[in-house]
């Protein structure tokens, strides 16, 4: 799928070129004749706002460095994404950014794109391959975040609900750091633990806090570690009337949530994030420096942001753009950089 | 033939009720806070999206039809009434006389397909669910739909959720406690007792159940058997477009998806419907007691903590345990009417 906008950006960054390179150090080959340099996004998990940034990153540097860039998207189908892979082989493209997946499905696929000559960088799925970069969102140092913030605003005694869906890779990670701020915090007593990825999620969630609340009115604080989860429960907090009780931390953002926890009394009190389309600029400048035969490191981590209803308040942030203006911290991460690489325009 | 109440005919009719009631006891004696005016309302709620879906199902179910399209026209509807409000910044009026039109024509085009084309119902009604899961994201470039999202010509959307529209989904009506019963669940009532009057009491519902068990003799009978079968679509897609524009104002906004929980959930309880009084053929009194089952045990589950995936396996076992009520216990006396 090569949108006109992409098509129109790379025309773009070919008649910026002369006047880019005089001010930035040429790019080493193969990067130096970027048009000819083909390269795969193949995807797993494509619906909803993060996987949306998350593509947008990666088309704007992909179109930065002028390389030519192809995605493929499996809708949650692990055996497709595995053939998609082989697709991409023998399509001859240069390099290829595996976006989340499952470790079966993709390690072996992952072995052949290597075997093939192919430069290989994976986003959130460990394909246990010490040639292959792992690009990460820190999901620990995420829920880390969120929950010093809960622990700031809440005390350390708290009656709590968990919402989490076991079996998902980053969702494993946040109840990680969970479970160990639960051991460090005894007076942290969790009554519910609840949650689905029926979609659409947020109604399904929904629908299931409102059981829990009425189950458990004495709740005070809600631990939402994925913002569709934190979007269900707030709706069940306004129809239960209980937003004055009950707060709710979570992890990500998007534009939609930035209006939810900017609602008068939001319950939404602070979620942390790493901003999805830098991450999406981070895995392609990985791959860039593979291809331009330079070593990223093994474990690439894009540190996340802490984002308040207070910062936004404050701030008067309404979207995406504008916590990327105020907040530059959310803008850009300085990893996978060199003095050639060249980045989108802000 | 004279009906004799033994005791397998009175766990036919009633076995179903008698779980139902049963279940609620467990759940109340378990969390007290199970039998209290908000948890009926919360359970109301919880299902009034996926009844309504499934009263729309059951009108096709009636003419020996199927509608696997209902959970994309509902999710459609979602898309469709936040793209009108949000990118064309139209007000509610506007945003529901369209999703109820798109769900008329989806349902008109169903009816058309098979009536006409000859397509047989499940594989038309499946390309119109891939067609609608595709075409829902086609304006928003995959983008689900919020105030403030960057439109493909790179401004940012301005319009916002009317208020009026929002109120069809969060809105609560004073009714023994203030604010208690919200809007939805009014609408699930209504369209329930709506859909029951029209099939068990009017003469058009009586054909449609004749069409249904056998077409035939209905079109030598001088039915209009293709018309009612266009009809049973239409009122599928209308109910399904209903149940998008309440999911629509309880999210607040566009939301992707793919609608087949809800369209699972809603045949579900539709079939499970077969199986209440002993009815052993579609019926809206059946198919909102299945709906309300279902919304009553995943209600108490999940205030007993119970993971997601138990709640999936019991569901199914109420559906194959439903079946066998109808299908093979009450098969006798189902023919015997029939």
């Amino acid at each position: 799928m090569i949108s006109r906008r992409i098509f129109t950006a790379l025309i773009g960054s070919v008649a910026l070129l002369p006047s880019l390179g005089l001010a930035q150090e040429t790019a080493p080959a193969p990067l130096d004749n970027p048009g000819e340099v083909k390269i795969a996004l193949v995807r797993y998990l494509s619906t909803g706002d993060f996987f949306q940034a998350y593509l947008s990153g990666v088309e704007k540097q992909a179109a930065a460095l002028g390389v030519d860039l192809q995605v493929f998207d499996s809708r949650q189908d692990a055996a497709l994404q595995a053939d998609m892979v082989d697709q991409a082989i023998a399509l001859g493209v240069d390099g290829i950014i595996i976006q989340h997946g499952l470790t079966e499905s993709m390690k072996e696929a992952a072995q052949r794109a290597v075997d093939a000559g192919i430069k290989v960088v994976a986003f959130d799925v460990n394909v246990e391959n010490d040639m292959i970069p792992q690009v990460e969102q820190s999901d620990r140092d995420l829920a880390r975040l969120a929950l010093e913030q809960a622990l700031a605003d809440n005390g350390t005694e708290f009656v709590a609900g968990y919402v989490y869906v076991a079996g998902i890779a980053p969702l494993d990670r946040r109840d990680e750091t969970w479970k160990t701020v639960k051991a460090d915090n005894p007076g942290i007593n969790e009554v519910a633990m609840f949650g689905t990825l029926d979609n659409p999620i947020a109604n399904s969630v929904a629908n299931q806090a409102r059981a829990v609340l009425s189950a458990n009115p004495n709740i005070t604080v809600m631990f939402a570690p994925y913002d569709e989860f934190a979007k269900g429960v707030k709706i069940a907090v306004d129809e239960a009337g209980m937003s004055g009780q009950v707060s709710i931390y979570s992890a990500d953002i998007s534009t939609a949530d930035i209006a939810l926890m900017r609602e008068p009394g939001s319950s939404w009190k602070a979620t942390a994030a790493t901003n999805p389309a830098v991450v999406g600029e981070v895995s392609v400048r990985t791959l860039a420096m593979l291809l331009a035969g330079e070593d990223p490191g093994h474990n690439v981590i894009v540190p996340p942001t802490l984002i308040t209803q207070a910062m936004l308040n404050d701030l008067d942030i309404k979207t995406m753009e504008e916590l990327g203006v105020k907040l530059p911290a959310f803008a850009h991460a300085d990893v996978a950089m060199t003095p050639w690489m060249k980045l989108p325009q802000r | 033939m004279k009906p004799e109440t033994s005791l397998a005919d009175l766990a036919i009719r009633y076995g179903f009720l008698l779980l139902m009631a049963g279940l609620i006891v467990v759940f109340a004696i378990a969390r007290p806070a199970f039998v209290s005016p908000q948890s009926a309302v919360f359970i109301l709620q919880s299902v009034a999206i996926t009844g309504i879906l499934a009263l729309g199902v059951t009108a096709t179910l009636v003419v020996d039809g199927f509608d696997l399209s209902i959970g994309a026209v509902a999710t459609s509807a979602m898309m469709l009434s936040a793209y009108v409000m949000v990118v064309w910044e139209m007000g509610a009026v506007a945003a529901v006389v369209l999703c109820l039109a798109l769900g008329a024509a989806v349902g008109l085009i169903n009816g058309l397909l098979i009536v006409k084309m000859r397509v047989p119902d499940l594989l038309a009604t499946l390309g119109m669910m891939f067609l609608l899961v595709g075409l829902q994201r086609i304006p928003t470039e995959g983008n689900s739909i919020s105030t403030g999202m960057v439109l493909s010509d790179g401004r940012n959307a301005t319009g916002t959720f009317a208020p009026e529209f929002l109120m069809l989904g969060r809105y609560r009506i004073d009714f023994i406690l203030p604010d208690l019963v919200p809007l939805s669940v009014v609408f699930l009532l209504a369209i329930a007792v709506l859909v029951w009057v029209f099939l068990e009491k009017t003469r058009h519902g009586r054909v449609m159940y004749a069409i249904g068990s056998n077409a035939q003799a209905s079109a030598l009978a001088g039915i209009n058997v293709a018309g009612y079968r266009v009809l049973a679509y239409v009122i599928s897609g209308v109910m399904a477009s209903i149940g998008g524009i309440l999911l629509s104002a309880r999210l607040g906004r566009g939301d992707v998806a793919s609608g087949n929980n809800l369209l699972l959930d809603s045949v579900a309880a539709a079939l499970i419907g077969f199986a209440v009084l002993g009815a052993a053929k579609p019926n809206a009194f059946g198919t909102a007691v299945g709906a309300l089952f279902v919304g009553i045990l995943l209600q108490g589950l999940t205030m007993l903590n119970a993971p997601y995936y138990t709640q999936d396996f019991i569901k199914g076992a109420v559906l194959v345990v439903a079946l066998v009520f109808t299908f093979a216990l009450s098969g006798r006396t189902g023919r015997a009417r029939g």
